[in-house]
């Protein structure tokens, strides 16, 4: 026999889609998933197996699919797709996966007769000698054949995020889910319903289990109840949205496909991934139903009962008029009545319970329809071709064969507890339902319906009314009138006896992964007698599925083994996501161009016409030097720069600059506590080179404090450093000394800032500022000024950076970009150059500046960088005073800044290569050699035409004139160098002060 | 004010105000030194904002005040005020007016919009009108002021291009 359509379905529609699975064309409905589709076309052949690349075909309806994973060949080659989730859209294309050179001849196939090397644990006990064959053969092998489907290629998802913030949120538009979303209907609670299907109704449409609510036939109860929802003001719905974790304090993910049925629109986002923060959490989820183990149970053909029945009345598809009916409990007689009632009839129904278990009711049914019935029966096993011929039942043991190419299979159900697990709620056995079901909650967790265990739909309402009382809510009355033709009435039942024993027969526990019975009981075998370790050793209920079907059938595999109850057995972790999702919904917009925000001074765009080349730092984007032409290498601009700053001018946007104001009648104190130097003496309106420590004594940061008087200072911080220092100082006013009456306000964007330098660059001031005496005199070194310019205020403070003559320029943004013009536009007659951090680099290092992050690491005091002249001794306290008087940070032979040159002046010395004494490294090192220090940093002068570099080296002080080498990325030679003062141009200061 | 964009009920434009924060202990003198420059007393009560056709006055904690000039002021105006506040050593004035960028954000899907980039709880329960709240939107720094049927949404200047991407991105998908 062959599918037939539900022709009483309303899901049948006239309109016919046509799609593609490995290349051949089918045609199906709109609506249809791939799966029900391929059912349609009796296509039973879709997948093969992980490990063994067994035929696979459709086992379950649902998220909880282990076999139907495909490719998406029009998405970007989409792998790992859930076929019985993604729905087909005209001209998709679909193709099966881990299979070469196709479906139907597969060569992997071979590993099912080789399947005694790949038993339990198999991943731990092979690959381990012979010596070298890991890297040249294992591990090729393996990487070319693991892992399921192929990457997507040049993909640039569009996924997004939302974020929610709602009272209550129910997960789950089924019977529960919609009876209470009624129950909520204009309540003070902002509510929102997340459903994984793209319609409500769950139950209500994969089963007639349901005859009437409220008299009303279901789909009429749900349209009604979807109308009543959407035009009411408090809840939303948001439909083809899967949760996928609960996480702390009532946080959940939820994934909404925007594109079901329908081709991705490569404009638009593709995925959701919906943030929510509620406070309380109602689970109705519903249930997964369980399969059984038995003698190739794996085989195309075999269904879980209850998905065979959603294909009927959800996808209209009946997938087999005939097939066996295998149950250990009544939810299968939903199926039977569907079958019979669409003038179907099944070719035999299979029951492992007695007559007492099953009814009399049931068994009047079956009698009445003449349906061959087998009670105190099992499946022993099936057999076929890729798909299902005969199926062996096992009766009073004797075997009878029936023909079939279909068993639906029903091991009873479980409350899909993964949700309420993942928000750590505990779970418990009941032996009535043979499952786990929710306990006790960890969070604000309601659990509702047939995943709380509440198997009985006439108890629905009350179970709600009874569980929300804590609302402010009316009871809400509804009626609910069954079809079923029994209840639940399970017997346990988790695998049965193979009768025929060859290696391609297998009985499963774990179809995802390939997990065997007998890997379970060998396993126990081999002393994996604990669930986790089981779990791992097996890697049952590890796939992509997480044995959402069959994880409760290895505990009651386990527990026999072991002779204990299954509640000692204890279940395995359940860890998000529920369902796998891809990177790119995780990720959202915050990739690319997005990944991390952009900081940008006035000057950016100015910056990009004239050709500079960014770097960035922090988050700000900073030119790093500036090409004069096309094919300028770096090394030649900053060359370039650096020379010609030092002959006239150069100039550097240096906004990016912390820039803090701090005010308050204790102002002074506050700064002498909260840096090295001492500002009590510093006269109004001069700055200073200022240090700040850790409690630890290291340096933390630095920059130029600028003194108004004593109660108003401004701070200049490093550009990476600002926001920690301003907090630092924020947390020490509120924390250490709440008594200072001092308050910080950063005045960072506030101020655009130009660093220009060089011999001619008070000439080029003089031209811009003319109001402004530049004079020696009347604007010394270290001294600032505050005047009106431009319908703006600008500051200006003589300081330097590089060692030249120089002046830093505080302006507005507002009017910063007219400034920089204009200072080029008077600097032209000076070659005034721009120049970028390398070059700043460069310069600073020439002139023995150092740089916090470079020459410091978190590990260095002032006195390792000679900067004890900016302790204030006097001072009776400081942040990390105390620290430096440790012995530790005291000792005389702590890494020490230090200079240093190469010998022969022709070689380069790079940052961060090792100081050491000897020579020549030994070709292979077998004793430790001896580390004096590091390279810090290293430039190539163009105004000493040799390299210049910085080192912290042991005791660095006391070696000056020594000879040391410093290794080198080529060879093992050493490179000679001369320890020397780390000051290489004007020592004497006379450019500062000129 | 520049109109950024306006899509599917979300209405943004870009405006020029100017700005000044300030810091004290709020007491009566404080207010009283307030007052007299701008005959507005700042609000008292944490993350209240209070505004009229001109000003905006949010108090952002328990010793820092904003002061939005909803209508472009000459800029010295500003800096004199900022100089006479100054004069008294127990408050700190300083100036933000070009170091900020201004979004005006509006429209009936303001919410859903703004929670495309930010986590922070909009509903009026939870963020009543003439509030204010320092929050992560588009992962930095802002501040937003709840005037009710509007936004005001500020961040550092330096960020103004990314922002406005990625308001328009969210808007595009």
């Amino acid at each position: 026999m062959s599918a037939a359509d539900n022709k009483n379905s309303s899901y049948i529609t006239d309109k016919e889609v046509s799609f593609k699975f490995d290349g051949k064309k089918y045609i199906g409905y709109k609506g249809d998933t791939i799966a029900s589709a391929l059912l349609r076309n009796n296509v039973r052949l879709v997948a093969r197996s992980f490990k063994y690349h067994r035929p696979r075909g459709i086992y379950t309806c649902g998220i909880e699919e282990p076999n139907g994973i495909v490719q998406i060949l029009n998405e970007h080659n989409e792998p790992n797709t859930r076929a019985t989730v993604k729905q087909i859209y005209e001209g998709i294309r679909v193709s099966s996966q881990n299979r070469w050179p196709s479906l139907n001849l597969d060569i992997g196939s071979i590993n099912n007769l080789l399947s005694p090397m790949f038993s339990a644990g198999f991943y731990y006990k092979t690959f381990m000698g012979p010596k070298g064959f890991w890297k040249r053969i294992y591990e090729p092998i393996i990487r070319r054949t693991a892992g399921l489907g192929k990457p997507p290629k040049e993909f640039r998802s569009k996924s997004i995020h939302q974020n929610h913030n709602v009272d209550i949120v129910i997960i789950g538009g089924g019977l529960s889910g919609l009876i209470t979303a009624r129950k909520l209907i204009n309540t003070q609670y902002d509510v929102l319903l997340l459903e994984q299907d793209s319609f409500l109704g769950g139950i209500l449409k994969n089963s007639k289990k349901i005859e009437k609510i409220n008299n009303k036939e279901p789909n009429e109860w749900i349209n009604e109840t979807e109308k009543l929802i959407k035009d009411s003001k408090n809840i939303k719905i948001l439909k083809n949205s899967l949760v996928t974790s609960y996480n702390f304090t009532n946080h959940l993910i939820a994934l909404e496909d925007k594109s079901v049925g329908k081709k991705i629109d490569i404009n638009k986002s593709e995925l959701t991934l919906h943030k929510i923060r509620t406070t309380h959490t109602i689970l109705a989820n519903g249930h997964i139903e369980r399969f059984i183990s038995f003698r190739n149970n794996d085989l195309p053909g075999v269904m879980l009962a209850a998905s065979f029945e959603k294909y009927i009345h959800r996808y209209g598809v009946v997938p087999e008029t005939s097939p066996v009916i295998f149950t250990n409990n009544s939810t299968t007689a939903s199926l039977l009545r569907s079958l019979i009632d669409l003038g179907h009839k099944p070719a035999a129904y299979v029951d492992s319970r007695n007559k007492d278990k099953i009814g009399r009711k049931l068994l009047n049914y079956l009698e009445k329809n003449n349906i061959p019935f087998y009670i105190n029966a099992e499946v022993e096993g099936c057999d076929g071709n890729k798909k299902i011929k005969t199926i062996s039942i096992k009766k009073s043991n004797k075997i009878i064969k029936v023909k079939s190419s279909m068993l639906c299979i029903s091991g009873g159900i479980n409350p899909d507890i993964h949700l309420f697990t993942q928000s750590k709620g505990l779970v418990k056995w009941d032996d009535k339902l043979v499952t786990f079901k929710p306990d006790v909650s960890f969070q604000n967790t309601i659990t509702l319906g047939s995943v709380s265990g509440n198997y009985n739909y006439e108890k629905t309402v009350e179970e709600i009314n009874n569980k929300l009382s804590f609302l402010k809510t009316k009871n809400i009355k509804l009626k609910i009138e069954l079809n079923d033709i029994s209840n639940f009435n399970i017997k346990e039942l988790w695998e049965t006896k193979h009768e025929r024993k060859s290696n391609w027969s297998k009985s499963f526990i774990d179809l995802h992964n390939d997990v065997t019975t007998k890997d379970l009981k060998q396993a126990v075998r081999e002393g994996f007698d604990r669930i986790e370790h089981l779990k791992r050793f097996t890697t049952n209920s590890m796939g992509t599925d997480q044995g959402k079907i069959s994880s409760i059938n290895s505990l009651g595999i386990v527990s026999k083994i072991l002779k204990k109850k299954i509640s000692e057995v204890g279940t395995t972790t359940y860890r998000p996501p529920y369902a796998p999702l891809s990177f790119s919904a995780i990720a959202g917009r915050n990739t690319y161009e997005f990944y991390d925000p952009q900081r940008k001074t006035p000057i950016h765009n100015w910056h990009i016409e004239n050709k500079a080349v960014f770097e960035d730092v922090g988050q700000w984007k900073r030119p790093w030097y500036f090409k004069k032409f096309e094919m300028e290498s770096m090394h030649l601009a900053v060359q370039r720069e650096s020379e010609q700053t030092r002959k006239t001018a150069g100039i550097l946007d240096g906004s990016t600059l912390g820039k803090i104001e701090i005010k308050g009648k204790d102002a002074l104190e506050f700064m002498n506590l909260m840096y090295t130097n001492a500002f009590t003496k510093m006269k109004p309106m001069s700055s200073r080179y200022a240090l700040m420590l850790g409690e630890d004594g290291m340096i933390k940061d630095d920059g130029i404090v600028c003194k108004f008087n004593d109660k108003h200072f401004i701070v200049t911080t490093t550009s990476g450093g600002a926001p920690k220092v301003l907090a630092d100082m924020e947390e020490y006013l509120q924390t250490e000394w709440p008594h200072l009456q001092v308050y910080v306000n950063s005045i960072t964007e506030q101020f655009s800032t130009f660093n220009i330098s060089g011999p001619k660059s008070r000439d080029i001031v003089s031209k811009v500022f003319t109001d402004v005496d530049f004079s020696n005199e009347n604007f010394p070194f270290m001294t600032f000024k505050v005047f009106d310019y431009m319908d703006t205020e600008v500051r200006v403070m003589r300081a330097s950076f590089t060692g030249e003559l120089g002046y830093e320029i505080y302006i507005t943004p507002n009017k910063a970009l007219e400034l920089w013009k204009k200072i080029f536009h008077f600097g032209k007659a000076y070659d005034l150059v721009p120049y970028g951090t390398e070059t700043m680099h460069l310069l600073r290092a020439e002139k023995g500046y150092v740089v916090i992050g470079q020459e410091t690491d978190g590990t260095v005091t002032p006195l390792d960088l000679n900067f004890n002249w900016m302790i204030g001794k006097k001072k009776k306290d400081f942040i990390g005073k105390r620290s430096l008087t440790r012995s530790d940070t005291s000792r005389d032979d702590r890494k020490q800044l230090v200079g240093i040159v190469p010998i022969d002046k022709s070689e380069f010395i790079e940052e961060g290569q090792h100081v050491v004494e000897c020579e020549r490294l030994p070709k292979q090192i077998r004793t430790p050699v001896e580390y004096l220090g590091h390279v810090s940093s290293s430039y190539h002068s163009p105004n000493l035409n040799h390299c210049i570099a910085m080192a912290m080296i042991k005791g660095g002080n006391k070696l000056m004139g020594s000879k040391l080498f410093v290794s080198s990325t080529y060879g093992t030679k050493n490179i000679p160098v001369e320890v020397v003062s780390p000051v290489f141009i004007d020592p004497e200061n006379k450019r500062l002060v000129s | 004010m520049t109109q950024l964009l306006s899509s599917q009920g979300v209405d943004i434009s870009q405006r020029n105000f100017q700005q000044i924060i300030i810091r004290g202990e709020g007491k009566e003198q404080f207010n009283q030194i307030i007052n007299q420059e701008i005959s507005k007393f700042p609000p008292s009560n944490n993350l209240e904002v209070t505004t009229n056709d001109k000003f905006l006055f949010a108090k952002n904690s328990f010793d820092q005040w904003s002061l939005i000039y909803l209508v472009e002021q000459d800029y010295k105006e500003i800096l004199k005020f900022i100089s006479k506040i100054n004069l008294n050593d127990e408050i700190l004035a300083s100036d933000y007016s070009y170091g900020q960028v201004y979004f005006e954000i509006s429209g009936k899907n303001k919410n859903e919009f703004l929670n495309q980039l930010t986590h922070f709880d909009l509903r009026l329960k939870k963020f009543p009108a003439f509030t204010m709240a320092q929050t992560l939107i588009a992962k930095i720094d802002c501040t937003i002021y709840n005037l009710k049927d509007k936004y005001i949404v500020t961040c550092n200047k330096s960020y103004e291009d990314y922002f406005k991407e990625r308001l328009k991105d969210s808007i595009k998908l």
